[in-house]
């Protein structure tokens, strides 16, 4: 059993996985808000990229609206079935 | 070509066609020399112009060598190496032949300072590369291989004829800027076959339709070349028009759809080389130095991330014959060696920190920004968040982990892991190291990609792109489906066309057209034949039978006269005498 399959199999360390993932997602978006306020530098060209945790905002909305976005068209034009070009 | 000035172009097709005559050990051996030897070529190469030859009263310049060409030339020839070591236990002769023949054009195409040999070395490679596709020899691939040589045949066609007109009104092959000649049909001609080349849509469904469809190591090839070499032509031809910006944003959010609805591994890999190609499409468009360094430094940084993608997914296919998502999972148990290799390549085409894609994309994005185009700006950025929720999360995770499908394949031959080893590692250096390509780049290069925003925003966007993968992970579970895409049109539309000409043209024709063909044309002309023939027999025949029989009366006649008496013939004679007499008295 591989390093991989040891932590990911055990429910006990599985879940301490996830905690220190939410933690380090929320320490991400808050170094975003903070960081640039402490340190302000680093060029930014338009003023939404200002906004504090722009890109974790956008990140979230990004993946939402890709994947609903996607699936909606698929759904109601672009999916057929695998042997569409067969028959 | 003079001795000092080697094209390493042809040291790849010319060693390719000797390498069917080695064997074992040697061949094996010719087979990573070619390349190492092509790429310390193109190493030691010095900027010129070198290998013009005169055919036909035209300069042909084979060997065209600036900064542009000379970075795509690094990592067309690296990739070439990395490649050959990625097939290095394929035992298919032809397979090499033309892998080897595709890589030399795509050098050959680099090097090319004029249209007619940038043409040939076009055309090679779309033939050699269709060999690639064809040679996995089942039925899906051939089919698919044919359909790939035939959308190329025609951007080739198109190239020509661009070539042509271009010629006509400017006299001139050279292969250089084309603003100049902006608007026109020869510069749209030239420009569509670009496109084509470069997967652009609604020209590029080929790249989703065959590379899939190719041999293992083939596929890992294709990614390489053919739109890059695409995106080397549009920067040197076309940088700066405006459409290929909205061209190349739209055209990154196209593909990263397109991959949400993918359940094919190989497919789905493809949809996100049409996704980056977008970028450096736009970065052409953009046109300003850093946005021109951005499209080349993403073409460099891409081959090799998407190769090593590829040969992921690849060693996947080859170990488990596994191609869907929707039957793969669990395979990190056997095949972790090959799933962190991957998930590098998934780091670097997500333009996380301290991999190639963060510093290379952000180039193009950034350029996006100082050209004040904030709908560009936020199209690039979400097509990025797009990038990372398939090629990081959705295919890793349907790949490697998911539900258990219960197969426990082993890790690839030694070879692919080398190869997929060498690519990770280009990944991680390019990322921590950035100067290492910058310096080659073909502006001067004042980009820093490495800012406090900078990388906090990216971290940002990819931890919580991740948790609305995670989210929504039930809704992204992949279907037995496909997806209709531009290949509709010639792979239904047609049979379409032909059902329409079998069917209700062909009833028309019978029906309406024949019998009014009949009516008007058909009958009326055989009646005025049939007029004709009498007359031919009435008239023409009886006047010349009448010619014939008078004067064979004639003949019946005198021969009376001729007796063979020679009394008669004196008798004749006096009469004929005395007439004359008799009419010139006559007449007096």
């Amino acid at each position: 059993m591989n390093f991989l399959a040891r932590h990911l199999e055990d429910p006990v360390r599985f879940a301490r996985i996830k905690r220190w993932s939410y933690t380090g997602l929320a320490a991400v978006a808050l170094a975003e808000i903070v960081l640039p306020r402490i340190f302000p530098g680093g060029e930014f060209h338009f003023p939404f990229e200002d906004f504090p945790a722009w890109g974790s905002l956008y990140g979230l909305v990004s993946c939402v609206a890709i994947i609903v976005v996607s699936k909606l068209i698929g759904k109601l034009w672009l999916t057929r079935r695998e042997d569409y070009y067969d028959s | 070509m003079t001795l000092e000035w080697v094209h390493p172009g042809l040291l790849l097709i010319l060693g390719g066609c000797l390498l069917p005559l080695l064997k074992g050990r040697v061949k094996r051996a010719a087979m990573l020399i070619l390349p190492a030897a092509a790429l310390i070529d193109c190493l030691l190469m010095k900027p010129g112009t070198h290998g013009v030859t005169s055919f036909l009263g035209q300069d042909l310049v084979f060997g065209r060598v600036d900064r542009l060409s000379l970075v795509f030339s690094y990592v067309f020839s690296l990739m070439a190496l990395v490649g050959m070591i990625f097939a290095l236990h394929v035992k298919d002769d032809s397979q090499h032949v033309a892998a080897l023949t595709y890589m030399g054009s795509a050098l050959g195409v680099t090097f090319a300072g004029d249209f007619l040999s940038l043409y040939v070395f076009w055309e090679l490679m779309a033939i050699s590369s269709a060999l690639l596709v064809l040679l996995r020899r089942e039925p899906s691939a051939v089919a698919a291989g044919f359909r790939y040589l035939l959308v190329h045949i025609f951007g080739g066609l198109l190239l020509l004829a661009g070539i042509v007109l271009h010629w006509s009104h400017t006299r001139s092959l050279g292969f250089g800027d084309m603003g100049a000649s902006s608007g026109g049909v020869a510069w749209a001609m030239i420009l569509a076959a670009f496109l084509l080349n470069a997967a652009v849509p609604p020209l590029g469904a080929w790249l989703p339709d065959a590379y899939p469809e190719a041999t293992v190591t083939g596929a890992v090839f294709m990614t390489a070349f053919t739109t890059k070499s695409a995106v080397y032509v549009l920067i040197r031809g076309y940088a700066g028009t405006e459409f290929l910006v909205w061209l190349g944003a739209a055209m990154a959010v196209y593909g990263v759809v397109y991959a949400v609805l993918e359940n094919d591994a190989r497919r789905l890999l493809a949809y996100h080389i049409i996704s980056q190609v977008g970028y450096m499409v736009c970065g052409v468009g953009i046109g300003t130095a850093l946005a021109t360094n951005g499209a080349t430094a993403h073409a460099f940084a891409h081959i090799l991330y998407k190769a090593l993608l590829f040969m992921g997914a690849g060693a996947v296919l080859q170990t488990t014959g596994l191609r869907k998502l929707s039957e793969m999972g669990g395979l990190y148990k056997t095949m972790p060696v090959t799933l962190c290799l991957y998930m590098i390549g998934a780091f670097a085409i997500s333009a996380v920190p301290l991999f190639s894609g963060f510093v290379t994309k952000s180039m193009v994005v950034s350029a996006a920004g100082e050209a004040h185009r904030p709908l560009i700006f936020l199209m690039l950025t979400l097509a990025s968040a797009g990038t990372f929720l398939h090629t990081g999360l959705k295919l890793p995770y349907y790949m490697f982990f998911g539900k258990d499908s219960g197969r426990r394949a082993q890790e690839p031959p030694r070879n692919m892991l080398v190869a997929m080893g060498l690519a990770a590692a280009a990944c991680v250096l390019i990322g921590v190291f950035p100067g290492l390509l910058y310096q080659y780049l073909p502006n001067r290069v004042e980009f820093v990609p490495y800012t406090l925003r900078h990388v906090t925003s990216t971290m940002g966007m990819l931890g919580f792109t991740a948790l609305g993968f995670f989210l929504l992970l039930k809704h992204l579970d992949p279907q037995p489906t496909i997806s209709l895409d531009t290949d509709w049109f010639y792979r239904r539309g047609s049979a379409g066309l032909v059902t329409l000409v079998r069917g209700p043209l062909a009833r028309l024709e019978f029906d309406y057209v024949g019998q009014i063909y009949e009516f008007v044309i058909r009958r009326p002309v055989l009646g005025v034949a049939n007029l004709l023939r009498k007359l031919d027999s009435l008239v023409v025949d009886a006047a010349i039978v009448g010619m014939g029989r008078s004067t064979q009366s004639l003949g019946h006649a005198l021969r009376t006269v001729v007796s063979g008496n020679a009394q008669h013939y004196g008798l004749m004679m006096a009469a004929g005498i005395l007439a004359l007499l008799a009419l010139a008295v006559f007449v007096q």
